[in-house]
């Protein structure tokens, strides 16, 4: 019986090493490109690479200079915030409805778009965008990115509205109120956190789509995420603005991610698991 | 009062109901089941090179039975897939046991846990692109000075596939973690006990009871990658677009190409037709099993 919490030690040990050995491969390739972004241009292709070395903004600094990062940084803004906007617009009282009613194939339809290859949707789209002269045009690209968002908050929130008690709902209906006014006035007080969660995660989603804005957006609409393969072109002899340009696009969903991380297990799963 | 008993009334109900699923139903019909329809009208369809458009009956799908580049892309897409989800799998099953063996995770250690799929695949791939660069990459600088030999990564026809595979795996084997860890946690402990009581090694014990009672939440995570796994884009068009050659040229990839760098819509929808049948064919079959190995 002596041995067995020496056991238990080496044991908890092994374990906290194959942590830190997940957690260095998880993150190394990270700081490598954030690292790679600050440093002067000679010493960012210098072979064997460098781990010390003086850091430099000059990447960052020719990055502005020399591509409409900025201007892109706002596309990238309007379609995220009015495509995550109307996902949530659509999206909250569809799963409230569908919580209530138990009739999911509304939320089932929405997911079906998440499992078809983007291309399927963007053929039309591009035929039909392209008739009526929107390709381009923030509409188009806000109506294709809604495309993903609604179905993250539809079941993001689905569980949220399921752990209300209904006695909830029943006691408000006695008392004369609507089911709308139920939703706005009672429920949606009460799932605050789900709908928090959704918003960052449709954020995330939408930012981080790469299909739709390569195709539907232009020269003036382009998001970052397009523009992004225009940096890999050019930026084959330049590896410190294009780290530059990686580590800015990749702030916004890890920043929001690591606010909420705590709620984001389940919602990721689409609600497969109860995290 | 009888404004009151208006509101009660199933009907006034059932109406409110529907107007609250309406926007997003109609979106979704607009945005998604109306292009379907209209993507397999377009199926049937030949564009020539002046964009003139007429019927074309059957002759993109009889196009597609004889063409060698649709063949090879399911083969690329099948290979990615088939080697991506058995990494993602065991590294995630891994991981999760890891975690779970932790107890207490901080925030931090969560939130750097989950940053990998939470950043742009876009990212992954320039982050990648530079690491594995074959003259000046971190990646071959490693290798050699452990005595290994240097690869072409993304450079090399052979090694592209299992490389993209590798970067894919380095993005979502946290996810695939969180989902299993999320079983794990709500694994009734009775069972561990009863094992422990029967004195069955560590091993023993994940192999006849924690694996086949993980099963349904490995499905589950089997299910959300396949879904992403089968329709690869994203990073191989940042890195390769399908390159070197046609060597990463994926279905999706192929389809995308072939629609809007070579204009032909009508053969682009028949390949992205069948392969969302692919798709929705493993989905099913997946869904069936997790019906099966359900406890």
């Amino acid at each position: 019986m002596t041995g067995a919490p020496m056991d238990d030690n080496w044991i908890r040990r092994l374990n906290t090493l194959q942590l830190i050995v997940a957690g260095v491969i998880i993150m190394a390739p990270v700081v490598w490109m954030a690292l790679s972004s600050f440093k002067p241009s000679f010493e960012v292709t210098a072979y064997p690479p460098t781990l010390l070395f003086s850091p430099t903004a000059e990447n960052y600094a020719q990055l502005f200079k020399t591509t409409p990062f900025f201007s892109y940084g706002v596309n990238s803004l309007i379609v995220t915030l009015g495509s995550a906007g109307l996902g949530l617009l659509f999206g909250i009282p569809a799963a409230f409805a569908v919580s209530w009613t138990r009739i999911s194939w509304p939320a089932i339809l929405t997911l079906a778009a998440r499992m078809a290859p983007g291309t399927l949707f963007l053929l039309p789209w591009y035929v039909m965008f392209r008739q009526v002269g929107m390709i381009g045009s923030y509409t188009a690209l806000i109506l294709s990115h809604a495309v993903i968002t609604l179905p993250i908050v539809i079941w993001v929130l689905l569980p949220s509205f399921d752990n209300i008690p209904r006695s909830v709902f029943e006691a408000a209906q006695v008392d004369g109120c609507s089911v709308t006014r139920i939703l706005w006035r009672i429920a949606l007080p009460l799932v605050g956190s789900g709908i928090a969660v959704a918003a960052i995660l449709a954020f995330v989603f939408s930012w981080n789509y790469f299909l739709f804005a390569l195709v539907l957006s232009n020269g003036d609409s382009k998001t970052l995420i397009a523009a992004a393969f225009n940096f890999v072109g050019e930026g084959s002899t330049q590896w410190g603005v294009l780290m530059a340009a990686a580590t800015l696009i990749a702030l916004p969903p890890l920043v929001l991610a690591a606010l909420v991380q705590r709620w984001l297990v389940s919602g990721l799963t689409l609600g497969a698991v109860k995290g | 009062m009888s404004g009151t008993a208006d509101t009660l009334t199933p009907d006034r109900q059932r109406l409110e109901l529907g107007a609250l699923s309406a926007p997003a139903v109609l979106f979704t019909v607009g945005m998604i089941a109306f292009p379907l329809l209209y993507t397999i009208w377009l199926s049937f369809q030949s564009f020539s090179s002046t964009g003139r458009q007429s019927f074309a009956g059957l002759a993109n799908y009889t196009r597609l039975v004889g063409d060698n580049e649709f063949w090879h892309g399911l083969w690329v897409t099948l290979a990615l897939y088939v080697l991506s989800l058995v990494l993602q799998l065991v590294f995630g099953v891994w991981l999760a046991l890891v975690l779970f063996h932790a107890k207490r995770l901080p925030g931090v250690v969560r939130s750097l846990f989950i940053s990998p799929f939470m950043m742009p695949p876009v990212v992954a791939g320039m982050m990648w692109l530079v690491i594995l660069d074959p003259s000046l990459g971190a990646a071959n600088y490693i290798l050699t000075s452990f005595g290994l030999p240097p690869s072409d990564w993304l450079a090399s026809p052979s090694w592209v596939i299992p490389t993209v595979a590798l970067i894919d795996t380095w993005q979502w084997t946290p996810y695939v973690a969180l989902i299993v860890l999320g079983g794990l946690q709500s694994l009734p402990p009775s069972v561990y006990e009863a094992a422990q009581i029967d004195g069955a090694s560590g091993f023993k014990t994940f192999q006849r009871i924690t694996l086949p009672l993980l099963l349904p939440t490995i499905v589950t995570a089997t299910i959300l990658r396949s879904v992403d796994l089968l329709r690869f884009f994203d990073i191989i068009y940042i890195t390769t677009q399908g390159g070197p050659g046609n060597a990463s040229n994926t279905l999706n990839i192929y389809g995308f190409r072939v629609g809007f760098e070579f204009f032909n819509i009508g053969y682009a929808s028949a390949l992205m037709l069948t392969l969302t049948a692919i798709v929705f064919g493993v989905v099913l079959a997946f869904n069936r099993l997790r019906g099966a190995v359900a406890w």
